[in-house]
């Protein structure tokens, strides 16, 4: 009986001592790597997600910057660390069309990740400048055809997202267009003020606080509330254009305790319900997301096909 | 006058204990970071942005841009006392305040560097306030072919940095050139030169390669020579810790005035930036100066002209941001980023929905510039007492800081390796009389020359560089000042020949 008592003392003190251990995640500091410089997209993004995570978990969060290569560097910086679930890599749709357009190892550099949380939704459009003479999509359109392959459309990176939807709408469009990388999108921006270029693809955000731009056509199923006056690809009579953004999203190395995934998973439905984050997107035209990993996966195997398409052409 | 009460009302929002505490804190980062090397300007701005957070918007960009400011003078502490740019932008300081240093007049370049530092900072944000609207149109008159001619306007100021040592320099800024093609090509996205190293795909990075030029290579020389005497024993008189005169100070106005008009401007152009400005300031000093052979032995002009471009930048840095909402250097880039999270919007409608902020911030970089007099003129005092540390202390510590440094940028081994071999490979080249810093004039511009040229054909043709006016103007002048030189030697040489006969 004593023998028994003991036992039974022993499995409980076992067992209390282990509970709180398998439950812990995350018991230390968890390390969100951005693969852009400070002030960036992803960048922002990932302070304010955990400015306001601090509101539903005591978790402290530590953001790196590991720029270099479009992103490749802080993937292979990411997977250089231990499997446990403490490194966090901060992604957009861009990382996955540089794998892929960098001729890199897919099953490695994409799949080696779990992708847990997709944040949000940012649909890409088409901008122009307000005061100059291509002020609604039929226009530009018009021009492009008289052109014939000659008008400049602009934006960051070669093969980067915002080059693949330029060719979509190309091909629905029924045009030819030149594609001009700029070293940054601001910077493209300000080439279609200066009037470089004929159009900027980019996102309803690109045109906030902004004067002089206009938004000629949105990539999205229906008119946007904040933006009444812009009218989608579908009304303007262009198919396969109805659904087109760009994420941002965390994902984290394979291999890592499930509890870290489930985690993050519950933190980002947490995170989406927030109103202080959802004003934040919202304002700027942005659908907050809540996916886990078996959407985010979905839809990263979707990008991974259109960026291969896109290198075939 | 409306501005003058804009602007008033801007320094009543800074009276009280808290803005000023901020603005110091600020400033004092800003030096502290500038001047170590591998925390640049904007690492320094991005370090301190998760403090702003609880911060009233107003409060967080005005100690955001303390620190920016700040560090664009912080980078010249440490290039005049140990040869190490904290910056890049303060590679050009290094170029004189290193052979000041070096013959015992540290005090001199340290005082110059900051008094043109705080003059520069002023004339840039005069300018930003004043003549804001007109530069931003300015800048939407260049396109990729005026930024293309831009930098080979630079390019042409290798003349300046060789010496008499033509040969030797240009040389040194095609190996610049050259090492700038490694990595991604941007337009076309083929990879050259890397050998499928993921690290080498942007290229080297830069501070890690500055480093190892400037400061590794000086060690490596040092060390060869077996000279460990430290700078203050150069000199027999005390002279190390003299500070500059009020009439040395008076001496140098225009050149202020000159090289931080000159910054302003080229800080405007998003991607030029600080660097570029002090290349192009310095080389413009030099051939105004009565004195052009003291530039590169230990010019204070060759301070001042570096030091008042790459402050000034900042001023004009703030053009595009608060006109276009476009970042017009790294640190700014943080900045928007700083409004962002504050939920404000950058770009004109700051101007339209939040004025009190604009004209605060306009406020702010005045009182930040005097306390960076105030606080840098303490710290001098302390950072020249680097030079009286022997070197055989003082070495093995720039040795361990260039490592950490390195590492720091990108927490990168690979990029401590990139230092080590740029550190070799600048003592070799010193040792064989090739002069190091056309390199870096090479690393600077390599890529927006061949970017911009890329985009300029994509665009329309290589005509378009001669037939848009301004840059066929900046083509035209690069063309002059590659042949004065050779001109004023074929003159000096025909008079020669006329006094014979």
């Amino acid at each position: 009986m004593r023998k028994f008592l003991v036992l039974a003392l022993a499995a409980a003190v076992l067992a209390l001592s282990l509970t709180p251990a398998m439950a812990a995640y995350p018991e230390k500091p968890v390390k969100i790597v951005n693969y852009v410089a400070p002030g960036g997209l992803m960048d922002v993004t990932s302070r304010k997600f955990i400015s306001i995570a601090q509101k539903y978990t005591d978790a402290t969060f530590v953001v790196e910057n590991t720029t270099g290569a479009g992103g490749l560097v802080a993937i292979g910086a990411v997977l250089e660390q231990p499997a446990d679930g403490y490194t966090v890599f901060a992604a957009t749709t861009s990382v996955v069309d540089k794998v892929v357009s960098a001729k890199k190892n897919i099953d490695e550099m994409v799949w080696g990740f779990e992708w847990v949380a997709m944040l949000m939704k940012d649909p890409e459009c088409v901008i122009t400048a307000e005061k100059g003479e291509y002020d609604t999509f039929e226009k530009l359109v018009a021009a492009a055809k008289k052109e014939d392959g000659r008008q400049i459309w602009g934006g960051p990176a070669t093969g980067g997202n915002d080059h693949i939807f330029a060719q979509n709408v190309w091909a629905a469009a029924g045009i030819k267009a030149k594609w001009l990388p700029y070293k940054s999108g601001p910077e493209a921006m300000m080439g279609t003020l200066a009037g470089q270029n004929a159009a900027y693809v980019g996102n309803p955000a690109d045109t906030q606080g902004r004067q002089g731009y206009k938004i000629v056509a949105i990539s999205s199923p229906k008119r946007l509330p904040q933006l009444p006056d812009v009218p989608t690809f579908k009304e303007l009579g262009y198919k396969g254009l109805d659904n087109e953004f760009m994420w941002r999203g965390f994902a984290i190395k394979k291999g890592a305790p499930e509890e870290a995934y489930k985690w993050w998973e519950e933190l980002n439905q947490k995170v989406a319900k927030d109103p202080e984050w959802r004003s934040f997107l919202v304002r700027d035209g942005i659908e907050v997301s809540d996916w886990g990993r078996d959407k985010f996966s979905k839809q990263v195997e979707i990008d991974i096909a259109a960026a291969q398409r896109f290198l075939k052409k | 006058m409306e501005m003058l009460n804009s602007l008033a009302a801007g320094l009543r929002n800074l009276a009280g204990i808290e803005p000023l505490a901020v603005i110091t804190a600020g400033v004092i980062v800003g030096i502290l970071g500038g001047a170590m090397p591998g925390v640049s300007p904007s690492m320094a701005v991005a370090i301190l942005l998760p403090f702003t957070f609880g911060m009233s918007p107003t409060m967080g960009l005005v100690m955001l841009c303390a620190i920016y400011l700040a560090s664009n003078y912080g980078g010249s502490i440490t290039a005049v006392t140990i040869n190490t740019p904290g910056t890049p932008s303060a590679v050009v300081t290094a170029f004189d305040g290193y052979p000041l240093a070096k013959s015992g007049r540290a005090g001199e370049a340290l005082g110059v560097s900051l008094v043109a530092s705080v003059a520069g900072g002023f004339v840039g944000i005069v300018i930003l306030i004043c003549f804001s609207a007109p530069l931003a149109k300015f800048a939407l008159k260049f396109w990729p072919a005026e930024y293309f001619a831009l930098a080979i306007l630079g390019l042409t100021t290798v003349a300046s940095l060789g010496g008499g040592k033509w040969l030797e320099a240009l040389i040194a800024v095609l190996l610049g050139l050259m090492l700038n093609t490694i990595g991604l090509d941007h337009v076309s996205g083929v990879s050259r030169y890397t050998f499928d190293i993921i690290r080498l795909y942007d290229g080297f990075s830069f501070i890690p390669a500055l480093i190892g030029l400037f400061a590794l290579s000086e060690v490596f020389a040092n060390v060869e020579e077996g000279n460990f005497k430290a700078f203050d024993k150069v000199s027999d008189d005390k002279s190390i810790s003299s500070w500059p005169s009020l009439s040395t100070y008076l001496s140098l106005k225009w050149g202020m005035l000159r090289a931080g008009i000159l910054g302003t401007i080229i800080g405007v152009f998003p991607g030029a930036g600080g660097t570029i400005a002090s290349f192009i300031a310095y080389d413009v000093e030099k051939r105004l100066s009565r004195h052009p052979e003291k530039f590169g032995r230990g010019s204070l002009e060759g301070v001042v002209a570096a030091e008042a471009s790459n402050s000034s930048s900042v001023g004009g840095a703030l053009v595009p941001l608060l006109t276009l909402g476009i970042p017009g250097s790294a640190s700014t880039a943080v900045l928007i980023g700083a409004l962002m999270i504050h939920e404000l919007r950058p770009g004109p409608e700051l101007f339209s929905k939040n004025p009190e902020i604009v004209y605060t911030l306009f406020s702010s970089l005045f009182v930040a510039n005097f306390v960076l007099l105030v606080v840098g003129a303490l710290g001098s005092r302390i950072w020249l007492k680097v030079t009286m540390v022997p070197k055989s202390i003082l070495y093995p510590m720039i040795f361990a800081f260039s490592i950490v440094g390195s590492f720091a940028v990108r927490s990168s081994l690979f990029d401590v390796g990139v230092c080590v071999a740029f550190g070799v490979a600048g003592w070799l080249l010193n040792k064989f009389h090739y002069p190091s810093s056309p390199i870096v004039l090479g690393l600077v511009l390599g890529t927006l020359i061949e970017m911009n040229l890329q985009m300029t054909l994509l665009m329309d043709g290589p005509a378009m560089l001669f037939t848009r006016p301004l840059s066929a103007v900046l083509l035209a002048l690069s063309a002059l000042s590659l042949c004065a030189p050779a001109l004023r030697g074929l003159r000096a040489r025909r008079n020669k020949k006329a006094d014979k006969a």
